[in-house]
């Protein structure tokens, strides 16, 4: 074979392999081979959780993507897989239950040392105008002094006793029904602050 | 009128090979109008390619015997008489035995209508011809397939090739033979003629019959496969996963028979011989399976070049190679209907091979992205109980969707949220589709691959073992 026939014999595959490098360089320069989902965020790092909601509403959501990350941690998985394990329908386990409960109160923890936990007569008060209550109670209670409130009653100590005392199994099968929701949520609040206030009296 | 003649018959060739992937746009919406499920939905697809696969060798036999226009016109009849009933098909049953009837016509027009364009043109014009059709109705086949269902709807598909075979019938009948004889006494007419000629005083000729090229063959049915990644999974991850509808996919992939028409001015240009051509081919098409692979987004603009790298490829080996297992070879239709028995044996072995990498694939990409659309609803700037009536509509889409991509737009028509929260809720949804687009295109990525390890070995299987004792 001639120089110049061994030549042409070679410029096409010459031509092919560059191309070929060329595509492939370029792909890769630009993100190739690396687009993928979203990986979600490891649990046990935390992370600032925010909403667009104000008041109790706020708070709560704050609450519980602070606690479903905590408590995601706690049994090794991430927030997101724990949320769709919750999600399911079924029995939840004791375990998930548990994981729950204690990763709500350590947001409850989190929330109180990042300064986010509002004082407990803004909550007493916007719970109050969200219950069922007659309008003389609602009126009784709002001539409770708020310095009064807040030397009685803490945020924290009230949302960790409703935590504790909620049926976090009855509060995920109403989470599709608001009216059940907020009834459930306002009555185990309501028990906390009596609760509270019992204890006080003792 | 000669040409005409010849010109229904290529174009014969062409539809009976475009219909190897013609369907493939067309799966889902078969999917959903006969109520079927994704793995018996490809057999639409499998049934065509692996009875022509079969049926190939066996239809060059019964040349030997029959007059080819008779047998060629008969096959073309039977695939226009299938094609119809595929069009009207009310069950996926039906579709996959009328597919396979169409499978056996079309094996029977494809090897008569190489022995009557031969008899029309030379052996080598008509060869050519003969080739040249078949790679055009490969490249072509998904891209019309898409444009009709698109326009009209599936059944168009065959509609189309009805007509078209029914033309071609009297194109093949008016090449009958006066006396009826098969190609076999031809190749003994035509033997002996060369032995008389060589050797004009012995007296026992005998028919010449060349072996099948093994290499050659070989080789096209791992780019058959290697390609089915290109002409199948490419489509699919379209439509499926990225959510473009037919006519834009079609366009879309329109660039791979765009760049074959390129392949054979560039190898003219360069002067390159056919080993060159079919190691340049079987490279470009490894070179854009990768490409495909590694895309960097579900931008249609980044498949341009792996596709155009597929598409040269392509248009450097299947001539080439189809015509090293051809040239010189008698009888001629035998060694036609080994190259027809090994590309589409090549098209079955592909999606045998990678319709269950991507499916299990395609699994798998569903906890991550899962995962992925959760932290964005969890994330979104919205009312909490938005957020749950956004994860409860997501939830029951992916239910229903299971083991596809899901589309999770009903998810979102349904919802009623407060105007001002309009904006954040269609942001959500784009960065749900994109979540969805990367999961899909992750999920194609290991089939790729495989397709272009398919091609190599193609690659590696032309290089020429050098004989013990030679320098």
């Amino acid at each position: 074979m001639t120089g110049a026939a061994r030549l042409r014999a070679g410029a096409l595959p010459a031509l092919a392999a560059v191309l070929v490098s060329g595509v492939l360089a370029v792909q890769l320069a630009n993100g190739g081979g690396h687009y993928s989902p979203l990986r979600p965020a490891d649990s046990c790092v935390a992370a600032p959780a925010s909403s667009v909601s104000t008041g109790i509403d706020g708070l709560t959501e704050e609450l519980v993507v602070t606690g479903l990350a905590a408590a995601a941690c706690q049994i090794g998985v991430s927030r997101e897989a724990f949320a769709l394990q919750l999600a399911q329908p079924g029995v939840r386990t004791d375990a998930q239950i548990n994981a729950l409960r204690t990763g709500l109160l350590t947001a409850v923890d989190s929330l109180k040392a990042a300064g986010k936990l509002p004082r407990a007569s803004q909550l007493a008060r916007e719970a109050v105008d969200a219950s069922n209550l007659s309008g003389l109670r609602k009126a009784a209670i709002r001539a409770i002094p708020d310095a009064l409130i807040d030397k009685t009653l803490t945020t924290d100590d009230v949302l960790r006793r409703t935590i504790n005392d909620l049926d976090l199994r009855t509060l995920l099968a109403n989470l599709g029904n608001r009216h059940n929701l907020t009834t459930q949520v306002d009555t185990a609040v309501t028990k906390a602050v009596m609760e509270r206030l019992a204890d006080d009296l003792h | 009128m000669r040409r005409a003649a010849a010109a229904l018959l290529a174009l014969t060739v062409g539809c009976v090979l475009a219909d190897s992937a013609v369907v493939t746009l067309a799966l889902p919406e078969i999917l959903q109008r006969l109520h079927t499920t994704v793995g018996q939905v490809a057999w639409v697809l499998i049934a065509f390619n692996l009875v022509l696969a079969v049926v190939a060798r066996p239809a060059a036999w019964f040349y030997r015997t029959r007059d080819p226009a008779v047998l060629c016109a008969a096959g073309i009849a039977v695939f226009a008489g299938a094609s119809a009933l595929c069009a009207v098909a009310g069950s996926l049953d039906v579709l996959v035995a009328a597919r396979s009837v169409q499978a056996v016509g079309g094996a029977f027009a494809v090897i008569g209508s190489l022995q009557l364009l031969v008899d029309e043109l030379s052996e080598r014009r008509g060869t050519a011809w003969w080739i040249a059709a078949g790679v055009f109705g490969t490249a072509v086949g998904p891209v019309a397939g898409g444009l009709l269902t698109d326009a009209f709807s599936w059944r168009s598909i065959f509609i189309v090739q009805v007509p078209i075979a029914v033309l071609a019938v009297p194109a093949a009948l008016a090449k009958r033979r006066r006396n009826g004889q098969g190609l076999a006494d031809d190749a003994q007419e035509h033997d002996a003629q060369e032995h008389d000629a060589q050797e004009p005083h012995t007296q026992e000729p005998h028919a010449q019959k060349h072996r099948v090229r093994i290499r050659p063959n070989i080789a096209l049915a791992l780019l058959s496969a290697a390609l089915t990644a290109a002409l199948f999974l490419f489509v699919l991850l379209l439509v499926d996963g990225w959510r473009r509808s037919p006519a834009v996919a079609a366009v879309t992939v329109s660039v791979i028979p765009l760049a074959a028409l390129l392949a054979r001015p560039l190898a003219r240009m360069l002067r390159s011989g056919p080993m060159a051509q079919t190691m340049s081919g079987c490279l470009l098409i490894a070179g854009g399976l990768t490409g495909l692979a590694l895309l960097p987004s579900a931008d249609l603009a980044w498949t341009i070049a792996p596709q155009a790298l597929v598409g040269l490829g392509l248009g450097l080996t299947l001539d080439p190679l189809t015509l090293q297992a051809m040239d010189g070879r008698r009888p001629h239709f035998l060694h036609g209907g080994w190259t027809i028995a090994a590309r589409h044996a090549g098209v079955v072995l592909g999606l045998a091979i990678l319709t269950p990498v991507f499916t299990a694939d395609l699994r798998s990409a569903q906890p991550p992205a899962e995962d992925a659309i959760t932290a964005l609803v969890l994330n979104a700037p919205l009312a909490p109980q938005d957020k749950i009536a956004i994860a409860r509509g997501l939830a029951d889409q992916l239910k229903q969707d299971r083991g596809r991509v899901p589309d999770l737009d009903p998810a979102f028509e349904q919802l009623s949220v407060p105007a001002a929260e309009k904006p954040a809720v269609a942001q959500l949804e784009r960065s749900l589709n994109l979540q969805l687009q990367r999961a899909a295109t992750h999920a194609f990525r290991n089939a790729f691959l495989i397709g272009a390890a398919l091609a190599l070995v193609a690659l590696l299987s032309l290089i020429p073992l050098r004989r013990r004792g030679t320098r």
